[in-house]
């Protein structure tokens, strides 16, 4: 019976850690809803804390791939993740088209990108030291120029 | 051994009600600091259009010049590198603007163009170290005037570079010196656009 309190308490533990750390981190959101035709909706939900974490192991030749395709841009987002995490509340963009919108601003320290047009939604938030990490790994695969 | 548990329990649950509640102190902090007036130093660059057709159009804009000034050598596509865009016809049509440039800024203060005709009215002049640029266009329905504003110092920085290419990000640091300045402001019939630089996080 003490064991299994223990064991119990150690999970509970571990579990309550975990969450307060993921909490912590942010979560990574992303929302689309299409609401033409048969319309897709997906959102996901991620805890931030995971995402460095889980680029471990993603196997290394797509690494490598996703280093070629996009590494050469990762200095550049680096930078501007690094840069706007000195404005966590910050309106940077917003564009209305009649009925088309679009609007990018940091909020919390995380990026949020709203866009809205007939038919289609898309909001995605993102901690912008997320988007920090993930990009000082992408360009460790970049290939050397 | 159950007495050294219970003795953990309290610990342990201190421990992880302060790592819950840590981010939502620091949200409450940061929230309560977010306001229109940015920072101590911080500059800021505006842009904003806003059109009066049918769709009404609008976009805002707002860069924290700081942030411009380390992204812009981060840049390096096309032309843009280090900070730097390279153009072509810095010696335009057999016009060296270089040149011009420092004949402006190294003569007394005055109008140095001024056409009037039945289209367009168009003055260019220089006055406490900034340089206008005033253009009356006549020919719209309604009127069309353009009104730009460039500290002679920012003009300067920009080209500070070698000759074929105009340097970015002295430009943007000379510009982060200069007090609440609108640089740019459009108005014709369909268009406002205004550009200006102040302290403050939010267009209005």
């Amino acid at each position: 019976m003490i064991l299994l309190a223990k064991i119990a308490l150690g999970f509970g533990a571990t579990v309550l850690m975990a969450g307060a750390y993921t909490f912590r981190e942010g979560v990574l959101r992303v929302d689309v809803d299409e609401s033409r035709g048969r319309g897709q909706h997906v959102h996901v939900w991620v805890p931030a804390a995971i995402i460095p974490m889980a680029m471990h192991f993603v196997p290394r030749n797509q690494m490598n791939h996703a280093g070629y395709e996009a590494g050469k841009f990762m200095p550049l987002v680096h930078v501007v993740a690094k840069e706007l995490q000195k404005y966590p509340e910050a309106e940077l963009v917003e564009v209305k088209d009649g009925v088309k919108y679009v609007h990018i601003r940091t909020h919390d320290g995380k990026l949020m990108i709203d866009a809205e047009e007939p038919g289609q939604t898309v909001h995605v938030s993102c901690p912008l030291a997320t988007i920090d990490d993930v990009s000082r790994e992408l360009a460790s695969f970049a290939p050397a120029s | 051994m159950v007495n050294r548990t219970r003795k953990l329990f309290p610990a342990i649950a201190f421990l992880a009600a302060s790592a819950l509640f840590a981010p939502l102190h620091t949200s409450a902090q940061t929230s309560s600091t977010a306001s229109d007036t940015s920072a101590h130093g911080e500059r800021w660059l505006h842009v904003r259009v806003i059109s009066s057709n049918s769709k009404g159009e609008t976009v805002r804009v707002n860069v924290p010049l700081d942030l411009a000034e380390k992204v812009i050598p981060a840049i390096d596509h096309d032309r843009l590198h280090n900070g730097k865009v390279r153009i072509g016809c810095m010696d335009c049509d057999g016009v060296d603007v270089r040149t011009l440039f420092e004949a402006v800024r190294s003569a007394k203060d005055g109008e140095y163009v001024t056409v009037q005709s039945e289209d367009a009215d168009i003055k260019v002049s220089k006055k406490d170290g900034q340089m206008y640029v005033h253009v009356h266009d006549k020919k719209k329905s309604k009127d069309s005037r353009v009104e730009v504003k460039m500290p002679m110092k920012v003009v300067e920085a920009l080209l500070s570079g070698s000759k074929d290419e105009l340097d970015l990000a002295a430009g943007l640091h000379a510009l982060a010196s200069q007090g609440d300045v609108e640089l740019v402001s459009v108005k014709d019939d369909e268009n406002t656009i205004r550009v200006w630089l102040d302290s403050k996080n939010v267009t209005d």
